[in-house]
């Protein structure tokens, strides 16, 4: 049925795997859309035992790649072979006879399905009767499957209902039922925290040390550092280095992805003094978590909000926003209590930019004009009636002040990258009269370039007399941009470091201070 | 105990309360022959309605499976008065029912349209085409035997209660022990990952919809017995109640959420009700009326437990 486990005692173990011939070769890959060349004549080795990084900027190709190797997109040239023989991988349940199995980053799960049935879907086991399933086997060899991974998960939840990492962990599961002998992973921690990312560290070498070939795509560089035996670098559909760990730098890397070199660190921009206090939380606390939050943000300053997914930011950002209720505790803004609805409190000039920007943030099909006034027809327009010129003026105003990089006023949002997608985001809560902003991972899935272009934005926010609370899992970024920073654990503020003690050793020795 | 009662669904609550207010303003509602009554008028909507929870249950509704069953009944009923036999007559009847479903699904999963808009064009052909076949009259002679059928009590038990009864156990099979059941709430919960599976999914999700015909076909075969003619405009309406079955059980309409006991609980709540209203003589349009109240204050029950969570 699946191919046997062949490679798993003969493979070469560890880092050096030596002159074996690769497991899957890759040749003078070329792929074209309409009007795009997403990639040009990649090549790329797969060998067994061996963890290959994939790293690029958004758009650089790695997930078209991705695709053409578990048969959802196929090549226009370039040819693959699987142990020295040409195959073609048609679909994916080509490239699963091949042994390819893929950890997808937009988890490929079935919500309301169990984690065993999750984890069997299409390869369920039969039962005595043509066509029925063998549930109890399932559910069974999905347990002994998940020990085998260290986890003591119950195989009949629903994965629903299951964590993020939990659900991560039924991808890995799913994937290793297959009897993978390559194993393809998305950028797999993008929703992990820093502890359960060092338990899939430890998860995908020992599938190494088995044997198993690993095709790992990120863009976080301390993972390449740490992880990669072989790095294979791409820029704009083409691949422009591979090498080892131990030939590079991460500046090296970010060189080679971004193709001119960038400033190592964001400049930091002389301090103004802070001004009045714009937000004060005192003794918050909140059904969703939140005990005890103490809490301060000035005009002109830039606040840090850092700790592990899941220790309660997005929530305490929702709170202040009056998205969820609170229970107990004061929050002021700008002197006065806050509102309870976020209707209020944007009036109020509260301002929350999610994670979510394209869902939560942005209509995608309506126009830059549209989008950026969106939150500012009631100031615009008290009475009801548009008046077309003055909202034009209104948003060519907001374009200039943000330099938003669209052509026309009517361009629909979505065609936009996502860093300027981010400035109208910005620019709708500016033109809405907003002065505190509440930034909820500005950066998340936003490449090195444009990153840069949002750190500024932030900053020329702060200048011109806005309060910025900055949360971010990045704590690289944290420290770049803000001028003090509070950490968060658990529901609770864990710690405070102003801009003298910032470093990202601190802000992880406070993130995990209770473990 | 008082958090099991917190998580039962809002039907329960809904069909105890009915319960109550019947048989205490109409004490023959409790009396057995008026139950058999409800379990009769219920069997039809079971079998409709238990397709329609497939299709929701893969994110689709399918508003033309009262028309297609009226279409069906009358297609059976023609063979039969000119001088059929029962199989081929119910053959014919199946594949108009799963004509239309495979029609219904090829559109919906191969080309990509939206459910409601592919059943709203196939309610207006099933019933033009009923239509066309009766000159709009009733299709009457049928042979004697047939009306017989359905009221034959083997072991004491009404046919149409068996049927139902045995539809639903084969479904209930199909839906939580074979791999098709399992890719039914693949389909609804996350389709692309049920293809990236290795799964020809497009298939399957035809394979609901042609499936829902074979039910439907059934359901006409009792339809026509019950009515001993064929009727063109019959059954036009009750895919409502079957719709409102599904709600009313808990089904989600997306995500692929839901469970079949639910639709069986969602049906009789309906039948109780109609039964209810019948005995205390209000008027049928009062009774659609009901049945949509019924819907929303289940649907509001139920929404007290997400809020919290």
């Amino acid at each position: 049925m699946e191919p046997a486990e062949t490679t798993a005692g003969q493979a070469a173990r560890g880092a050096n795997a030596g002159p074996t011939s690769p497991l899957l070769e890759l040749a003078g890959i070329s792929k074209r859309f309409p009007g795009v060349r997403a990639l040009e004549g990649v090549s790329l080795e797969i060998r067994a035992g061996e963890v290959h990084i994939v790293v690029g900027e958004n758009g650089a190709g790695k997930s078209t790649l991705m695709k053409i190797l578990y048969g959802a997109h196929h090549a226009d040239e370039g040819t693959i072979r699987f142990q020295d023989r040409p195959v073609t991988i048609a679909s994916p349940a080509d490239a699963r006879r091949l042994g390819i199995a893929v950890i997808f980053q937009e988890f490929s799960l079935v919500p309301f399905l169990s984690a065993a049935e999750n984890i069997f879907l299409g390869r369920e086991f039969r039962g005595p009767i043509p066509g029925t399933v063998d549930r109890r086997r399932a559910i069974r060899e999905a347990r002994t499957l998940l020990r085998s991974l260290g986890f003591d998960l119950d195989p009949t939840i629903p994965v629903h209902r299951l964590g993020v990492a939990e659900q991560q962990l039924v991808e890995i599961a799913k994937a290793l039922s297959q009897k993978a002998r390559i194993l393809v992973m998305d950028e797999p921690t993008a929703a992990l925290s820093e502890r359960e990312c060092a338990h899939l560290f430890r998860i995908v070498r020992r599938l190494r040390d088995e044997g198993v070939a690993i095709v790992y795509i990120t863009h976080r560089l301390m993972e390449v550092m740490v992880l990669g035996d072989r790095i294979t670098v791409l820029r704009d559909g083409r691949k422009v280095a591979e090498l080892t760990p131990k030939e590079t730098t991460p500046d090296d890397l970010v060189r080679l992805m971004v193709g001119r070199p960038v400033k190592a660190a964001f400049e930091r921009r002389a301090r103004f003094q802070p001004g009045e206090v714009a937000l004060e939380i005192r003794n918050l606390r909140a059904p969703s978590g939140l005990e005890d939050i103490n809490l301060t943000v000035h005009a002109r300053e830039i606040v840090g909000l850092a700790g592990l997914v899941g220790a309660g930011r997005t929530e305490l950002a929702r709170a202040i926003f009056g998205a969820d209720p609170i229970s107990a505790g004061e929050v002021r803004v700008f002197g006065r209590p806050a509102e309870e609805t976020p209707s209020e409190c944007v009036r109020q000039g509260i301002a929350l930019i999610p994670e979510k920007r394209k869902e939560e943030g942005l209509a995608l099909i309506r126009s830059v004009q549209d989008n950026l006034l969106m939150s500012a027809l009631w100031r615009l327009f008290p009475r009801g009636w548009l008046r077309p010129r003055t909202a034009e003026a209104a948003a060519r105003d907001m374009v200039d002040r943000l330099r938003v990089a669209t052509p026309s006023l009517a361009r629909p949002v979505r065609v936009l990258s996502g860093g300027t997608q981010q400035k109208v985001v910005v620019g709708k809560w500016l033109s809405a009269g907003c002065r505190l902003f509440l930034f909820d991972e500005p950066t998340r899935g936003i490449d090195v370039g444009a990153k840069a272009e949002i750190f500024r934005l932030i900053e020329d926010l702060a200048e011109r007399g806005a309060a910025v609370l900055l949360i971010s899992s990045e704590f690289s970024e944290i420290v770049q941009v803000a001028d003090r920073t509070y950490v968060m654990y658990d529901g609770r503020i864990t710690g405070h470091l102003t801009a003298a003690e910032l470093s990202e050793e601190a802000l992880l020795r406070l993130a995990v201070s209770h473990e | 105990m008082a958090g099991r009662l917190a998580a039962a669904p809002g039907v329960l609550f809904v069909m105890f309360l009915l319960v109550v207010l019947f048989a205490v303003l109409r004490p023959v509602f409790l009396s057995l022959p008026n139950l058999i009554d409800i379990g009769l008028q219920s069997a039809i909507l079971l079998i409709i309605a238990i397709p329609q929870t497939m299709i929701i249950l893969s994110e689709g509704i399918d508003i033309s499976s009262g028309a297609v069953l009226s279409l069906c009944g009358v297609v059976l009923a023609m063979v039969l008065v000119a001088g059929g036999p029962v199989h081929l007559a119910f053959l014919a009847a199946l594949a108009t029912a799963v004509g239309f479903g495979a029609f219904n699904g090829a559109l919906i999963c191969l080309v990509g349209m939206p459910a409601f808009v592919v059943t709203l064009g196939s309610l207006g052909m099933a019933e033009g085409i009923a239509e066309i076949l009766t000159d709009g009259n009733v299709v009457v002679g049928l042979p004697n035997g047939f009306e017989a059928f359905y009221s034959a009590k083997p072991l004491g038990v009404p046919v149409p209660i068996l049927i139902a009864a045995l539809v639903y156990l084969v479904a209930h099979v199909i839906l939580y022990h074979t791999r098709f059941g399992t890719y039914v709430f693949a389909i609804g919960g996350n389709r692309e990952a049920l293809m990236l599976s290795g799964v020809p999914a497009r298939w399957y999700h035809i394979g609901i919809y042609a499936l829902g015909g074979g039910f439907i076909a059934i359901a006409s075969l009792l339809l026509t017995a019950r009515m001993n003619s064929g009727h063109p405009t019959v059954a036009i309406g009750m895919e409502f109640d079957a719709i409102a079955a599904v709600a009313l059980g808990g089904t989600s309409f997306e995500r692929g959420q839901g469970w079949l006991l639910g639709t069986l609980l969602g049906v009789l709540a309906i039948g109780i009700l109609r039964n209810g209203l019948d005995l205390l003589m209000v008027p049928s349009s009062l009774q659609g009326v009901s049945v949509g109240i019924l819907v929303i204050v289940t649907m509001l029950i139920d929404r007290r437990g997400a809020r919290v969570s």
